[in-house]
């Protein structure tokens, strides 16, 4: 599954809660092309084709957050378009509130919508400095979070950065196979809708550590200033990891490769060291 | 890593054993994954004509008689003295793929039930016979530091090449690939059998130095056949594989799943699942070298659970659609997981005085045993019509109710130790 499609998966499984409807008959589509007929229950289209033919029913709702939704038949509840593609051609009918967010549109003039509202955004391709402002404001916030966290509590920065220093590939290892499981985890999680709730918490604790974890190896890069001010110096190794992660992912494949080895090596290690509060020892082995 | 001390020593007698364990190694577990468990139920339903229940039956025996060849000569390998002999034991092996070279080249003309029994017969003795031989050389050839990378690379390969090829399992196509290529093997063998070498001397000795012999868990105290740290391991890597073949057997009887298995006819599908199986093999290398053994458990159990659970998930609400890749990658990592872990774990168990029947009973046991009762097993709830949701959540149930006894047995075990030895301040 394409992973940029989870947050968007997460706001449409919310969005099903808060609206009552029955995760038992949620079907959610991730790949592949569908004909959908006499579905009852809440419909999800991820990264898949799916076609409502004509003379064919489903009631709805109808979350579109990737791939292509086209209907040719009848939606008989809301239909909301979060990314993708959504198609309503000639003769179909939504019975609900079409409500378009993101993603491109065709809605054929001789379709029946009952009710269409848009939710408006900024320009879709903004200027550079609004491309950049979300990067330029992590990249401060860690900035600032490891110059307090390297004065403050340098300890366990340091803890972390030497398990990342001298077991790289332990540290790889381990991030990589807690990120996967987890990740997983937390999704199938979120589908059963009473544990949406620990999904998302979850999801936010993986995104703090991976910060911290990023805070640490800006510490790690920071140190190679030999300055006495650490906390100065963390932040700017924290903004040239940052920018190193952002230049590198410029180059196709390797470059996602590196820059995603970085992340889970810094995430690894902040595990390893229970977060910096003690150092990693493998176990010891016979020379 | 060891190996790399060799390397910048150059030492190149011991990398020579490294390369020794890995070629015999992936080969062996390669025949085994394909020839043995493909070619089985190919030669009894397709040639003979056998019930596919009936040929369940058949593979069942062969796990059964493989346990007891394995026992038997694993415990007499280590009263002669066999075991720490890398001449004999080389002998051993030549016999052993000798047997095997027979068979593979006599399986396209099997036609009746009476041969096909025969040949099981013959193929369990040389299995079990294979399994304390071959899990031994891991004392002769493998330093106790570079064991869980040196499983890992002999269990990712044999999974990878295996996932490739065959695409198609023929019996007589594959018996004559399989026969050309265990000619030149059964030659090198015949003559380290009867021909002593230099190089062959050292690497015979190499178990009595301190970096090879004795395994990881017996130090400083062996581990002892009758005692909770050997059989502690055996029946959490019983758990593992009666799971594993509990749950895989319905799994890939379902027309569903096998187009994201490794009988995928996609080749894109097959070639994700040989990668998958070569980085968690080396995922588990790394964690078996720097992490206590109990961790990679945890791991195994985890990942089975959440596996079965995906799969359980995935029956009652993908609504009949294929399965995403996500089922099979979190199948191929906890495979490859405790497939690297039973090859490590064994010798580390062990001393050169019972690697014979610590390797026997261990594989034994936790493998050939734990397949044959789950073999039988899924038969029966075949049998008996239970529907592959309520199988797989039965498998599920055992897999999670293993991650949950883990932590408790271990912890059972510390107070016990505290018992015994006095309550401290």
């Amino acid at each position: 599954m394409n992973l940029e499609l989870i947050p968007l998966l997460i706001i449409a499984l919310l969005m099903i809660s808060a609206g009552g409807a029955d995760v038992e008959t949620t079907e959610f589509v991730i790949e592949g092309d569908h004909e959908i007929t006499e579905h009852r229950g809440a419909l999800i289209v991820g990264d898949a084709t799916v076609t409502v033919p004509a003379d064919e029913a489903v009631s709805g709702p109808v979350y579109v957050i990737g791939g292509e939704f086209r209907v040719n038949g009848t939606i008989e509840g809301d239909v909301t378009q979060l990314s993708g593609s959504l198609v309503v051609e000639d003769g179909a009918t939504i019975g609900g509130e079409l409500q378009h967010i993101s993603g491109s549109e065709e809605l054929s003039t001789e379709a029946t919508i009952t009710e269409r509202t848009t939710v408006a955004f900024e320009s879709s391709e903004p200027g550079p400095i609004a491309a950049y402002t979300p990067f330029v404001l992590t990249t401060l916030i860690l900035a600032l979070g490891g110059t307090w966290l390297s004065r403050k509590h340098e300890l366990l920065l340091d803890t972390v950065g030497a398990a990342a220093q001298d077991h790289p590939l332990i540290s790889l290892t381990v991030g990589a196979l807690l990120s996967v499981t987890f990740l997983s985890v937390f999704v199938f999680m979120a589908f059963t809708l009473i544990l949406l709730p620990v999904s998302i918490l979850g999801l936010l604790v993986g995104l703090v550590t991976v910060a911290y974890g990023i805070i640490a190896l800006g510490y790690l890069a920071g140190q190679q200033l030999n300055t006495p001010r650490v906390g100065l110096a963390t932040g700017f190794g924290v903004v040239v990891v940052m920018v190193v992660l952002q230049v590198i992912g410029a180059i196709p494949i390797l470059g996602d490769l590196i820059a995603g080895g970085l992340l889970l090596t810094g995430l690894g290690a902040v595990i390893l060291t229970y977060f910096g509060l003690q150092e990693f020892e493998p176990v010891s082995l016979p020379e | 890593m060891k190996l790399f001390e060799f390397a910048r020593e150059r030492e190149w007698v011991p990398i020579t054993g490294y390369l020794i364990y890995v070629s015999a190694l992936t080969a062996g577990y390669y025949y085994n994954l394909t020839f043995v468990q493909l070619g089985l139920t190919d030669l009894g339903t397709q040639k003979i004509g056998m019930p596919p229940g009936d040929v369940s039956i058949v593979m069942a025996i062969l796990a059964l008689l493989t346990l007891v060849a394995a026992v038997v000569s694993g415990v007499l390998m280590d009263r002669r003295g066999w075991s720490t002999d890398l001449y004999v034991k080389f002998r051993l092996l030549f016999l052993i793929v000798l047997t095997q070279l027979i068979l593979t080249v006599a399986a396209p003309h099997v036609s009746t039930i009476e041969l096909f029994v025969l040949w099981v017969i013959v193929c369990s003795i040389a299995l079990g016979v294979g399994i304390p031989v071959s899990f031994s050389f891991m004392l002769d050839f493998v330093p106790v530091r570079d064991r869980g990378y040196v499983a890992a690379v002999v269990a990712g390969l044999s999974f990878f090449v295996a996932a490739l090829y065959p695409i198609e399992w023929r019996i007589d196509e594959f018996s004559l690939v399989m026969s050309a290529m265990m000619v030149p093997a059964v030659l090198v063998l015949a003559i380290l059998s009867v021909k002593r070498f230099r190089f062959v001397d050292t690497l015979a000795s190499q178990h009595e130095r301190d970096a090879f012999g004795t395994g990881r868990f017996c130090r400083p105290i062996s581990v002892r056949t009758a005692s909770f740290a050997f059989w502690g391991p055996v029946l959490l890597m019983f758990g593992v594989f009666f799971i594993d073949s509990l749950g895989f057997l319905r799994i890939i009887e379902t027309t569903l799943y096998i187009y994201t298995s490794w009988q995928s006819p996609d080749l894109s599908v097959r070639l994700f699942i040989a990668v998958l199986h070569v980085v968690g093999a080396l995922a588990a290398g790394v964690i078996y070298t720097n992490f206590d053994r109990n961790w990679l458990f945890l791991w195994v159990f985890g990942l089975f659970a959440f596996t079965h659970l995906l799969y359980v998930f995935h029956i009652q609400f993908g609504a009949g659609d294929t399965p995403p890749l996500v089922l099979p990658m979190f199948y191929v990592l906890a495979v490859s997981f405790y497939t690297t872990l039973n090859f490590a774990l064994w010798p580390d168990l062990s001393t050169p005085e019972t690697i014979g029947t610590h390797t026997a009973l261990g594989v034994g046991i936790a493998g050939w045993l734990a397949t044959f009762l789950s073999t039988s097993l899924a038969l029966y709830s075949e049998g008996i019509g239970l529907s592959l949701l309520s199988h797989l959540t039965y498998v599920n149930a055992l897999a999670l109710l293993f991650v949950v006894t883990l932590p408790v047995l271990l912890y059972v075990h510390r107070m016990v130790e505290l018992a015994r030895g006095g309550l401290t301040p």
